[in-house]
């Protein structure tokens, strides 16, 4: 976990960005220093072309977790087992096929959360 | 990690309720076998043992079951089971058995209940199929079994419950914790009632986000203090309905309140409720956006320059957030920008924050005008598919349009809804120079458009995308954008399916008779279907006689005909302004466009926004024809050469007419024509067509001789009213007898200053009687009085009584005479009573009065006074006789009054005619004198006083009339005759030497006639 903590200072707010694999939120700079917490695999840390492409600006939404085992919302967002953060409720943008493959290597099941993902549930 | 030591797939995803499932089933299908061995004994017992297990086991099997049901159509793959698969089913079958049983049995929890019954019966019946028909008693037992089960479940209580289940549940979710990675394929999971609950807090909108990251904060803090958080989770949805809110979840709700406390924006006054558990998912909801795509139009929303403006989508970008768009621009080529500005300048300048710019009108880039203004700004860019392309001030353009790279967020590809005006700009100029719109992009524009509205019972429609592809049917029902079809070809024909609106088309047939509903500009065209091609259906519309291609989906079967342009604020035939100098004739109209025949016969295709408005016929317009012969509207008109047109005239523009006719089918028969290039052929009214202007009518001669015959009219009064100024006694009301000066008149009121008051106050004007302002003596105006004339003799009575007692007044005066000695002033007095006279005299003369008169007292009084002197003089007049007679010789000419006041004998008149006095009276004309006399005749007596006293009296009479009349008058008088005679004829003086010509002369001749 981030030493600082998760909170993200006004004056940075609209440098916001989101990762689109676990929709944690942090800064542009945050990303590119220390990557995304949950997202090895992606390896943004360091790399801000990676930042650029696997994290977007578009989000909306806006969720604070601190538990995301107990969290019914952490569930229902698919985070368990993220780290408690802030996250976003639907990210906008397209993942690029080779993050895909990168996350699909890893073991992680993409789920856009873009919206476009049914909802199975609903049904 | 289990995930991890699995090889395959699908051993992933479920791995231990698999083993769970296994497990149990194991365990209790021989468990099961065995009951129903010994059935009839054992039951009992048995069955409360096992159904306590039964359920514990069983409840979780079955809610895992359901869970890898769902796991299995996610994962084609995962058919290794197949062995338990129809194991499952039957017992899933075997359930009805039960199905009374689970009607008796109401149960609060619902979760529970499906995942208890289900289990419980399954696991006991699936061996009984066959000894069902026994094992109706022992049903029964059970039955009563399941009750008392079902009854202490029901009495504990939900969070005992949810404790169970939590407890019963952990270990699947650590399972599916640790596969958090797959965790996307597994099916969301439902809030239940032992989830934390989750509150919705109210806030300041536009918070949301500041609120949540406080929170977070906060969290962070007591992390770093190692509190217990209590809050598991806040959350916000941004600008959507919900903004204005905040969603905190926690276990307890002073948990959140702590959270909460103190953190800006929140309003915790309001109370905070708790959301139900069966909705929360709806908070969660995400919106799914309209996916881009190349060719479809949006709306823009971010540069405010653009806002709202229709853009057409060039390419989406590969992140799915930025696309490219085709705009109009809004250029002004630099006007209105500081030319000697630093470059830099503009942008370290402060915009004004509310500052509205008006922005530039749309309009396709032009190359020569960027040119021209704005050069350092414009390079060329290189050609790009045979269009040019132009870098202008960092931003392209091609084709006269700028392709701006914008996120996505900030175009709007819903309700687009694009206007015609807008289309145009993207209309497509054909060879032929026609444009026309490309259908494939308005196709793209309105696609997101349809809805399940657009389809009515009883289409016939066609699925034409997706894995039903190519089915048709019937729609039988549409709920929102779901509709429910018969299918009425192939192989499922008869079976209804529900397809989504976006796959369908509406299916149409070669000749059949279509409607426009929506679309395009030809709503409402009314037509026969005659090609079909994909979604698109050809037809030949009926009103304007032409082929028409829409989308299916924008027409539907009709009936009726066409009502096209219902809500223009345009009619056919309208008369409209196009520009400055031109007017045109509208000969069709659109929904959008109006077809417009010009003053220059050309036909105009325009936009009902570019006309200026309706000129109106005016009906008073007048144009003459080759011939000179006027034409007004509706008059029917021919050429005489040329097409030989003909027809009728439904307006007059400056030389032009618009003429409509019958047997003309182009432009709806209308055609302009100029004016004299046609000839009148018949004229609405009868109204007959002169030759030339009507000369009868200005021959004075002619016209005389009609109206010689004619009596006059009664004169008119213009201008100002005489009363206006006059002096006037108040003769009735409040106000009677008070003088008073006329100072406005209406009407039949008039405005009179009082002379006492100084005060104005409004009298009818019959009320009034003109006095003179000098001597107060009534005066009656003339013209205003005409009909009263006749009456004058009566009104004069009373003057003539003045008139007659004047002398006496004179008498009055006597003293005055005795200083002056024989002095004319005493004739004076004598000369002025005559003016007096004047108005006794005027209507003495006047008839009657004028005997009366003087045969009433006037005569006497004036006998007493008068006479004495005036006797003298006048004696003397009489001897003068002879001058009377003269009178009668000189009557036409005043000359003759220097021979009366030489003889100044006039008087003698008097005395000679004494005797015809009373009968010249008679006759008197006197009518006509009285009136103006009376005004003159004051002054100049006056005026004669200085003479001679006889003079006076004498000329005064000759003057005017009088000869003649004089004579008689005074005649009667005798003596008096200076008196009376003076009157009179200040009046005949400027008269009526016309009319009195005659008179006197006859009163000459009279005279010895009355005699």
């Amino acid at each position: 976990m981030a030493s600082g903590g998760n909170f993200i200072e006004s004056r940075m707010q609209r440098h916001m960005r989101a990762c689109m694999v676990c929709s944690v939120v942090r800064t542009a700079q945050e990303f590119t220093r220390s990557g995304c917490p949950n997202c090895d695999f992606l390896q943004l840390a360091g790399n801000p072309d990676a930042v650029a492409e696997a994290t977007s600006p578009d989000f909306e939404g806006l969720i604070t977790i601190s538990d995301t085992e107990r969290s019914w919302v952490a569930r229902y967002q698919r985070l368990q087992g993220c780290l408690p953060g802030v996250y976003a409720m639907q990210v906008m943008g397209v993942l690029a096929e080779e993050y895909i493959e990168a996350a699909e290597a890893a073991g992680v099941h993409y789920v856009p959360r873009d919206g476009s993902a049914t909802e199975a549930v609903d049904a | 990690m289990s995930h991890s030591d699995s090889g395959s797939d699908n051993d992933d995803f479920n791995p231990q309720p698999e083993v769970d499932e296994q497990d149990d089933q194991d365990v209790q299908q021989p468990r099961a076998g065995a009951d129903v061995e010994d059935e009839e004994e054992n039951a009992p017992r048995k069955t409360s043992g096992q159904v306590d297990g039964a359920n514990d086991d069983d409840e979780e099997e079955d809610d895992d079951e359901d869970e890898e049901e769902d796991e299995d159509e996610d994962e084609e793959d995962e058919d290794e089971d197949e062995a338990p698969r129809p194991h499952k089913r039957r017992r899933k079958l075997r359930r009805n058995v039960f199905i009374d049983a689970e009607a008796e049995v109401d149960d609060e929890d619902e979760e529970e209940e499906d995942e208890g019954d289900d289990a419980e019966v399954v696991d006991e019946v699936h061996p009984d199929d066959y000894l069902e028909p026994q094992a109706a008693d022992l049903d029964d037992r059970r039955h009563r079994e399941l009750d008392r089960q079902r009854q202490m479940e029901s009495s504990k209580d939900a969070e005992q419950l949810a404790a169970e289940f939590n407890e019963r549940y952990t270990r699947r979710n650590q399972i599916q914790r640790g596969g958090r990675g797959a965790a996307g394929a597994l099916p969301l999971e439902l809030p239940t009632v032992n989830d934390p609950s989750i509150w919705r807090v109210k806030c300041k909108q536009g918070k949301e986000r500041e609120i949540i990251l406080n929170i977070t904060k906060r969290i962070d803090q007591y992390r770093r203090v190692g509190q217990n958080v209590g809050v598991y989770s806040a959350f916000e949805r941004g600008a959507t309905i919900m903004a204005g809110n905040i969603y905190v979840e926690a276990d307890r709700k002073q948990d959140m309140l702590d959270m909460l406390a103190h953190i800006s924006h929140v309003y915790l006054g309001t109370p905070q409720l708790a959301i139900e558990v069966k909705e929360r998912p709806d908070l969660l909801r995400k919106r799914k956006r309209t996916p881009l795509e190349p060719g479809m139009f949006v709306r823009m929303v971010k540069p405010a320059l653009y806002r709202g403006d229709l853009a057409k989508v060039y390419e989406v970008h590969g992140n799915g957030l930025e696309c490219t768009v085709q705009l109009v621009p809004r250029l002004n080529y630099g006007m209105g920008e500081d030319a000697n500005a630093r470059p830099g300048d503009a942008m370290k300048r402060k915009r004004a924050p509310f500052a509205r710019v008006e922005r530039p009108p749309q309009r396709l880039f032009n190359e020569a005008e960027a040119r021209k203004k704005d050069m350092r700004n414009l390079s060329s860019a290189g050609t790009v598919r045979g269009s040019k392309m132009f870098h202008y001030k960092n931003e392209d353009y091609q084709n006269g349009f700028l392709l701006k790279d914008v996120k996505i967020r900030d175009v709007n590809p819903d309700d687009v809804n694009p206007r015609m005006e807008e289309m145009q700009f993207w209309s497509i100029t054909s060879e032929d120079g026609t444009e026309t719109l490309d259908l494939a992009s308005v196709q793209a524009a309105q696609k997101a458009a349809q809805k399940g509205a657009s389809f009515a019972r009883g289409d016939k429609v066609e699925i034409y995308e997706g894995e039903q592809k190519g089915i048709r049917g019937t729609t039988v029902s549409v709920t929102g954008d779901i509709i429910t079809l018969e299918v009425s070809e192939g192989e499922l024909k008869g079976r209804r399916i529900d397809a989504p609106v976006k796959t369908l088309r509406k299916l149409f047939l070669e000749g059949d008779h279509v409607k426009v509903i929506s679309g395009t500009k030809h709503v409402d065209e009314v037509g026969m279907v005659t090609k079909i091609r994909g979604d698109r259906v050809t037809f030949y519309c009926d009103s304007i006689q032409d082929e028409i291609t829409v989308l299916s989906r924008d027409l539907k079967l009709a009936a009726d005909s066409a009502t096209v342009g219902a809500d223009s604020k345009y009619a056919l035939h309208d008369l409209v302004q196009i520009d400055a100098s031109t007017v045109g004739c509208v000969i069709r109209v659109d929904r959008e466009v109006l077809r417009i025949l010009d003053q220059q016969g050309d036909v105009r295709t325009m936009l009902q926004s570019q006309i200026q408005g309706v000129v109106g016929k005016n009906r008073n317009a007048v144009a003459t024809d080759r011939d000179g012969s006027e034409i007004r509207i509706d008059d029917t008109v021919k050429e005489p050469n040329g097409e030989g047109r003909q027809g009728r005239v439904l307006y007059i523009h400056r030389g032009t007419l618009f003429v409509q006719s019958k047997d003309i089918l182009e432009h709806g028969g209308v055609f302009a024509v100029r004016s004299n290039n046609v000839t009148t052929l018949a004229a609405k009214s009868g109204r007959e067509q002169a030759a030339g202007p009507d000369l009868g009518k200005m021959n004075p001669a002619i016209q005389g001789a009609g109206n010689s015959t004619a009596a006059m009219p009664p004169p008119r009064i213009f201008g100002r009213d005489k009363l206006i100024g006059k002096t006037v006694v108040i003769k009735r009301g409040p106000q009677k007898g008070l003088l008073g000066i006329v100072k406005d008149t209406s009407g039949n009121d008039a405005k009179v200053e009082l002379h006492t008051k100084g005060k104005h106050v409004q009298v009818s004007k019959d009320w009034l009687a003109i006095k003179d302002p000098i001597t107060g003596e009534a005066i009656d105006i003339g013209g205003s009085k005409f009909p009263n004339r006749s009456r004058g003799g009566y009104s004069g009575v009373q003057p003539s009584f003045n008139g007659g007692r004047t002398p006496a007044w004179g008498g009055a005066n006597r003293p005055s005479w005795g200083g002056a000695g024989g002095r004319t002033p005493g004739w004076g007095a004598g000369a002025r009573t005559p003016a007096w006279g004047g108005d006794g005299s005027r209507t003495a003369y006047g008839g009657d009065g004028g005997r009366t008169a003087y045969g009433g007292d006037g005569g006497r009084t004036a006998y007493g006074g008068a006479t004495a002197y005036g006797g003298a003089t006048a004696y003397g007049g009489a001897t003068s006789y002879g001058g009377a007679t003269s009178y009668g010789s000189n009557d036409g000419s005043r000359t003759s009054y220097g021979g009366f006041n030489a003889g100044g004998r006039t008087p003698a008149w008097g005395s000679g005619n004494a005797t015809l006095g009373t009968k010249a009276s008679a006759p008197t004309p006197g009518a006509y004198n009285a009136p103006t006399p009376g005004a003159y005749a004051a002054p100049t007596p006056g005026g004669y006083g200085a003479y001679s006293a006889p003079t006076p009296g004498g000329a005064p009479m000759d003057a005017p009339t009088p000869g003649n009349f004089a004579a008689p008058t005074p005649g009667g008088y005798g003596g008096y005759a200076a008196t009376p005679a003076a009157p009179t004829p200040g009046a005949w003086p400027d008269t009526p030497w016309g009319g009195a010509a005659e008179t006197p002369a006859a009163g000459g001749d009279e005279d010895p006639r009355y005699d």
